[in-house]
């Protein structure tokens, strides 16, 4: 996953002519499955023997997670979650939907990671 | 630009921010939908398997070329990290195989399953098929994320594994068309509630199928057979 973001974004780099690219702003989004330590550890391993990201900064943007009710179409914001968004979800789904009153939220979008924007020299 | 007060002198270059607002998923995706095409092609279907290692999708592809043998064609491309093991094992009941070796890799990502289709092409008479069968390395996390370009994406559980997998693993519930249990022979044997991991995996996704089967009695095979001829009408 790290070595496809890198590659993307060498291709932009490339594409402006850039020598160095100094952050990356991402967004992960909480069931997208990936762990951001992780991802993050990945990412200073990989970065050290490549010139073109050895200065650059990882900056990671994580939407709270959205259960959306089956049965009414109601959407929930799941806030205050950090880390371990998966685990904690199988506990939120047990909840009652805030409008209809029935049990079954489900997952709602959040599965992506998304490239944001690339700052470079 | 000067780190300290973010003045624009110093290095005499200017930084260059650009807004990219892509998915890092996206050049695997579009490969995806041109797998999708091509299969559609040659007149087939694509299902992606996904489960752990040993969860039964190679003996479940072994018992479904005993019985549809004389009717459907169906060719299936093998995703392992290592060996031709499991494509000699559909061979030898007489399917044409490919088998691609991830090499170290955890999952199968489009691009390497868009080489998998044109062989599989190549090695079968006039290049038609009503099935592509997809088994992805075995593993429930990481091949949950890869579109192939499948038409149906099936998730298998094996009895011995436990019913709290669908809690566990969710994302590979989440995507999935049908849920597969498994070695259902075992079922006396194990402490595995039925109930437990279909209303997981309902929770996570109310509109999955489930079936219940084992190559091996034979429960469930019916149904297993009729879901294929369904997918194919």
């Amino acid at each position: 996953m790290v070595q496809g973001l890198m590659k993307q974004v060498r291709e932009i780099a490339q594409d402006h002519q850039a020598h160095r690219v100094t952050c990356i702003r991402l967004s992960i989004g909480p069931f997208s499955g990936v762990v951001l330590d992780s991802f993050s550890f990945a990412f200073e391993v990989l970065k050290r023997d490549d010139e073109l990201f050895s200065q650059s900064r990882l900056v990671i943007k994580t939407p709270a997670p959205v259960l959306k009710c089956p049965h009414c179409g109601h959407e929930v914001e799941v806030q205050g979650v950090v880390e371990g968004e998966m685990e904690l979800f199988g506990t939120f789904s047990r909840a009652k939907c805030p409008s209809c009153d029935m049990y079954g939220l489900a997952p709602f979008g959040g599965d992506d990671i998304l490239l944001l924007q690339v700052e470079m020299e | 630009m000067c780190e300290k007060c973010g003045c624009q002198t110093g290095m005499g270059t200017k930084p260059k921010v650009i807004d990219v607002n892509k998915s890092l998923f996206e050049a695997n995706e579009k490969i995806g939908e041109q797998n999708r095409h091509h299969v559609e092609r040659m007149g087939a279907v694509a299902i992606n398997m996904i489960s752990s290692p040993g969860a039964g999708k190679t003996t479940l592809l072994e018992a479904t070329a005993d019985a549809l043998k004389d009717s459907v064609t169906f060719g299936v491309i093998e995703g392992d990290i290592e060996t031709e093991k499991d494509a000699q094992r559909i061979r030898a009941k007489g399917i044409p195989a490919v088998q691609l070796t991830t090499g170290g890799a955890c999952h199968l990502d489009a691009s390497l399953v868009h080489h998998g289709i044109h062989e599989l092409e190549h090695i079968v008479p006039g290049g038609r098929l009503d099935i592509i069968f997809i088994e992805n390395v075995g593993n429930l996390v990481c091949p949950a994320a890869f579109y192939l370009g499948e038409h149906k994406r099936i998730v298998m559980v094996s009895v011995p594994e436990g019913s709290d997998k669908p809690a566990k693993y969710p994302r590979a519930f989440i995507g999935s068309d049908l849920f597969v249990i498994s070695k259902a022979d075992l079922l006396p044997y194990f402490d595995f509630s039925v109930e437990e991991a279909i209303s997981e995996a309902r929770r996570l996704n109310p509109s999955i199928d489930v079936l219940i089967i084992s190559p091996k009695s034979g429960q469930g095979m019916d149904k297993w057979l009729d879901y294929l001829s369904g997918i194919l009408k």
